[in-house]
């Protein structure tokens, strides 16, 4: 069931009802349930698959607890059963296709079985919050007494498909609490709802099309272009993320319960380290606490923590994929962090004057090279392959002689009036970026902290109107989805 | 965002503090709601989400009572097949036609490629909607002219000419006689969703209310609940126009600003680089009909791996759907004394064999009967022995050669049936063919 559809419309409303209706004592089971239902909508036999793993978990995390001598042995059995699923249902066939590859490299002509295997919706968010759990239970945090409490943990319908990556020490005695309705909840819930379908449906989805046309056909497009292209992803990408995460933290405020955020305007980040303290933070935060810290993180010579670093960062990228061009952008990013740290040592070497790097002109500077440092990585994350990959990068790479003899005509997205996406590119890019600022602007001036009751009502009502209108008949996937 | 989130940590430091309220029950919510001065009213009073609700609906009323931006609904967001067959049906320019032919693919292609090789010349698919070989032949056997109208679309169903028939084909634009050449697949198609998901669905029911067959036309319950809130929510229901207007003033706005084009980018560059976009758009000249002979015909093409997925499991609600929009045609047909000829369309012994014997028992027998009962003529060229494998350029598709014999066939057949010809205002050739089967009251032929 996808959020932005008519079934989610009356799903939502009437769990929302009957949870407020019931005692307390029924309101988890009926979370559950309707969990439960969220996610066998799509495949029910896949309904199997999550209650499988919840109760391996539940039991397996117990004997973690309960073992005095054993702990490591239990959690390394823990943590082994969820990658191996990740691993079967998600990289099998990749891994696969990786040998065949090889030993065609080798000369020998290897038919590899190719398996016809789905990758089970939110299959790499749940297992995260499993593995997270485990880790913390053997870190001596208390196991959840409760299967049900447990099983809802990992099945949350907002949070169940894409994330955000919950922990469960927060989520968890959320649900102990016999709250009672309070129109906040609404307001808030809803607020963020229509907010999160108003950048998915208005902004991402629309986007889509440029960036589809682009990156499936690049050699129909100039240089400058694909960098509009590229930049249209970028935005695309975030606004659908952030229109989801925005979605599933509403659906979770309507029942009282509060969800991690996932993003804090990435954009404005000033170097790569910053971009990914404000980028999916769920997962960056995750793969911190349960893959960098576990294999040395920090604490280390120079040169082991960049390995650390550059292994997360390629398996974080990974994880959004079983393909090499995903592969590649996480190797991208351990790059570019691995780079940072060296240049923020270097500018300390060099004693580069305090007032320079504090300065605005500085900060701005920064923030324009981290945007389209980003942007070449989302070249490698979005292109269907690395072939396609390396052919857009290698054009981006003739922007500055194509700026030298600038000529409107240049641009084919001026071409195509039709759909009015394209030429209208060169304005919403730059309008998108400003809004960053804007955004921040406001938030600096406490702006979201009291809103006028007015204006919100008013951006509510906007927001019903416009939706209602340009709501596609289909309901396109979010793109984390696929992950 | 802030009122809510110290809410639920307000919520967290309760838990804490293990301190648990007692539980409102169903009844006791019920009860609180009935008070007037309980917290439940009045925060609702004070709810953004509540206001912004109640003035939305007040803003779609509103809306609807001044049909803001709603455009004519011959005034197409972009050309299909569909949008092409109405413009020019409505248009001023067209006479008002005699015949109008209806019916899928099967009826289209025949009659386009025979107007082809009949004119030599190639004939712009989408615009061309006479059969000139028809008028001619229906001529040459009465000495009479004849005009006639092409409404056959590519997959077009019998709900969606029942659309045609019901919004269109009346006042000054009613034919005497409607020709409704059929196959199995106008009613066992499984893979149609709904009648709902076609494209001469989406433009016709711009023509007209559908209110009184949308269990039909709608059955899947999300569809029914589209409609209704389409019916509801002004802006909803006519979001459609509303977004084509917007789009209209944006590309005039942005006109103003950017650059002229170099000439505009041709649609087959957009197909490439956005295969999914208006996948029912076609441009001038973009399918065309060109005149063939026997000699320079194009090959036999093979196309019973699509009818195969088509008839993979039947659906009968889908059968019974389109039944009833059959029974429907003709007792809107009858009611405007417009005579309806039903013709059942030859196919290959290829694709019959790919239903079962029950299939295609219900299928011929039931427009048989049907047609009888409604008083329509029924013209079975299938069971006619008249047309081989060599007159057909696929499995189901005549070429343009079997399409001049279907058509000198119907001719004959047409001027031979005095109902047909009555109807025409035109004097019989023949005695009367009425025949009565089972009670039924119709012409077999």
């Amino acid at each position: 069931m996808l959020f932005n559809s008519l079934q989610y419309l009356v799903f939502l409303p009437t769990v929302f009802l009957l949870f407020w209706l019931l005692p307390h004592r029924a309101r988890v089971p009926l979370l559950l349930v309707a969990s439960y239902v969220f996610y066998m909508t799509w495949r029910p036999i896949y309904g199997l698959l999550i209650l499988g793993l919840t109760v391996a978990n539940y039991f397996l995390v117990n004997r973690i607890e309960k073992s005095q001598d054993k702990k490591k042995v239990w959690v390394g059995v823990t943590v082994a059963v969820n990658l191996v699923t990740l691993g079967v249902f998600k990289y099998l066939n990749f891994g696969l296709d990786t040998i065949k590859d090889g030993l065609a490299l080798a000369g020998v002509n290897w038919h590899e079985p190719h398996l016809h295997i789905l990758l089970p919706l939110g299959i790499s968010f749940f297992v995260f919050e499993f593995i997270h759990y485990a880790v913390e239970v053997y870190r001596g945090k208390p196991v959840v007494k409760s299967i049900f409490d447990f099983a809802l943990f990992a099945s949350f319908f907002p949070t169940q498909i894409a994330g955000p990556i919950k922990r469960y020490q927060d989520f968890i005695p959320q649900l102990s609490i016999s709250a009672k309705f309070k129109w906040e909840y609404v307001d808030e819930g809803m607020q963020m709802i229509l907010m999160g379908l108003g950048k998915k449906v208005l902004i991402a989805d629309n986007l889509a099309m440029v960036v589809q046309a682009g990156f499936s056909h690049p050699e129909n497009f100039s240089s400058l272009d694909l960098w509009l292209i590229t930049y249209a992803f970028a935005f695309q990408i975030f606004f659908d993320f952030a229109g989801y995460t925005d979605i599933a933290r509403g659906s979770a405020m309507l029942f009282g319960y509060k969800v991690p955020i996932n993003f804090n305007l990435p954009y404005l980040a000033a170097n790569v380290s910053d971009f990914w303290n404000r980028w999916h933070i769920s997962l960056s935060t995750w793969l911190r606490d349960y893959l960098f810290i576990p294999i040395g993180g920090s604490r280390c010579g120079k040169w082991l923590n960049y390995r650390n670093l550059f292994l997360t960062m390629a398996l974080g990228g990974l994880w959004h994929g079983a393909a090499m061009h995903y592969l590649a952008w996480g190797a991208y990013q351990g790059a570019l962090l691995i780079l940072h740290k060296e240049y923020s040592k270097g500018l300390e070497k060099v004693g580069v004057a305090s007032k320079l790097l504090s300065s605005k002109l500085y900060h701005v500077v920064s923030i324009g090279i981290t945007f389209h440092i980003v942007c070449l990585g989302w070249v490698l994350f979005r292109a269907d392959d690395l072939n396609i990959a390396g052919k857009i990068l290698l054009k981006l790479a003739q922007a500055p002689a194509a700026l030298a003899h600038f000529n409107s005509a240049q641009l084919a997205v001026l071409q195509i009036r039709d759909p009015i996406i394209f030429p209208s590119l060169v304005l919403i890019v730059p309008i998108l970026m400003i809004s960053q600022v804007v955004v921040n602007w406001l938030n600096d001036k406490k702006f979201y902290q009291s809103p006028p009751w007015a204006v919100q009502v008013a951006v509510m009502v906007i927001l019903m109107c416009v939706l209602t209108i340009f709501s596609p008949d289909s309901s396109p996937k979010f793109i984390y989805f696929q992950f | 965002m802030v009122t809510a989130t110290s809410a639920v940590e307000s919520r967290l430091v309760q838990a804490s503090s293990a301190s648990r309220t007692i539980q409102a029950s169903p009844l006791a919510i019920a009860q609180s709601i009935s008070t007037k001065r309980h917290p439940f009213a009045s925060n609702l009073a004070k709810s953004r989400f509540f206001a912004a609700t109640v003035l939305f609906i007040s803003v779609s009323a509103a809306w609807g009572c001044l049909r803001l931006g709603a455009l004519s609904p011959s005034d197409f967001p972009f050309y299909t097949w569909t949008a092409c067959a109405i413009e020019d049906f409505l248009s001023n320019e067209q006479a008002r036609p005699q015949i109008d032919f209806v019916g899928s693919s099967l009826v289209l292609a025949p009659l386009g490629g025979v107007d082809a090789d009949f004119l030599n010349a190639p004939v712009d698919a989408p615009h061309h909607h006479r059969s000139l070989f028809f008028e001619n032949a229906f001529a040459k056997l009465t000495g009479e002219s004849v005009t006639t109208f092409n409404f056959a679309l590519p997959g077009e169903m019998p709900s969606d000419a029942y659309l045609i028939t019901k919004f269109l084909m009346k006042g000054e634009k009613r034919p005497n006689v409607i020709v409704y050449g059929v196959g199995p697949r106008d009613f066992l198609d499984n893979l149609l969703p709904s009648p709902s998901a076609t494209d001469p669905y989406s433009l016709l029911s711009r023509f007209g209310d559908v209110n009184d067959r949308i269990a039909l036309i709608s059955p899947d319950w999300q569809q029914r609940m589209n409609y209704e809130l389409g019916r509801l929510l002004y802006p909803y229901g006519q979001k459609v126009d509303l977004s084509t207007s917007f789009s209209r003033v944006v590309t005039a706005t942005l006109a103003k600003l950017l650059p002229p084009t170099n000439g505009g980018s041709p649609m087959s560059v957009r197909r490439i680089i956005l295969p999914e976009y208006r996948n029912f758009e076609v441009a001038k000249n973009e399918c065309l009909f060109t005149p063939t002979t026997a000699a320079n015909r194009p090959a036999f093409s093979d196309n019973i791996a699509e009818y195969r997925k088509r008839y993979k499991s039947l659906k009968w609600d889908t059968y019974l759907t389109q039944m009833r929009f059959m029974t429907d045609i003709l007792n809107i047909a009858r009611e405007r004394k417009t005579h309806v000829v039903i013709v059942a369309m030859p196919i290959t012994q290829i694709n019959r064999s790919l239903l079962s014997d029950l299939a295609w028992d219900v299928y011929k027998k039931s427009i048989k009967v049907v047609a009888l009962a409604k008083g329509a003529s029924f013209i079975d060229m299938e069971a006619s022995g008249k047309f081989q494998l060599s007159d057909f350029g696929d499995t189901v598709h005549l070429h343009s050669g079997g399409g001049a014999k279907l058509l000198d066939l119907l001719a004959e057949r047409l001027v031979k049936d005095q109902a047909v010809m009555t109807a025409l205002n035109k004097p019989s050739r023949t005695d009367d063919h009425s025949t009565t089967l089972a009670g039924l009251k119709g012409t077999i032929q």
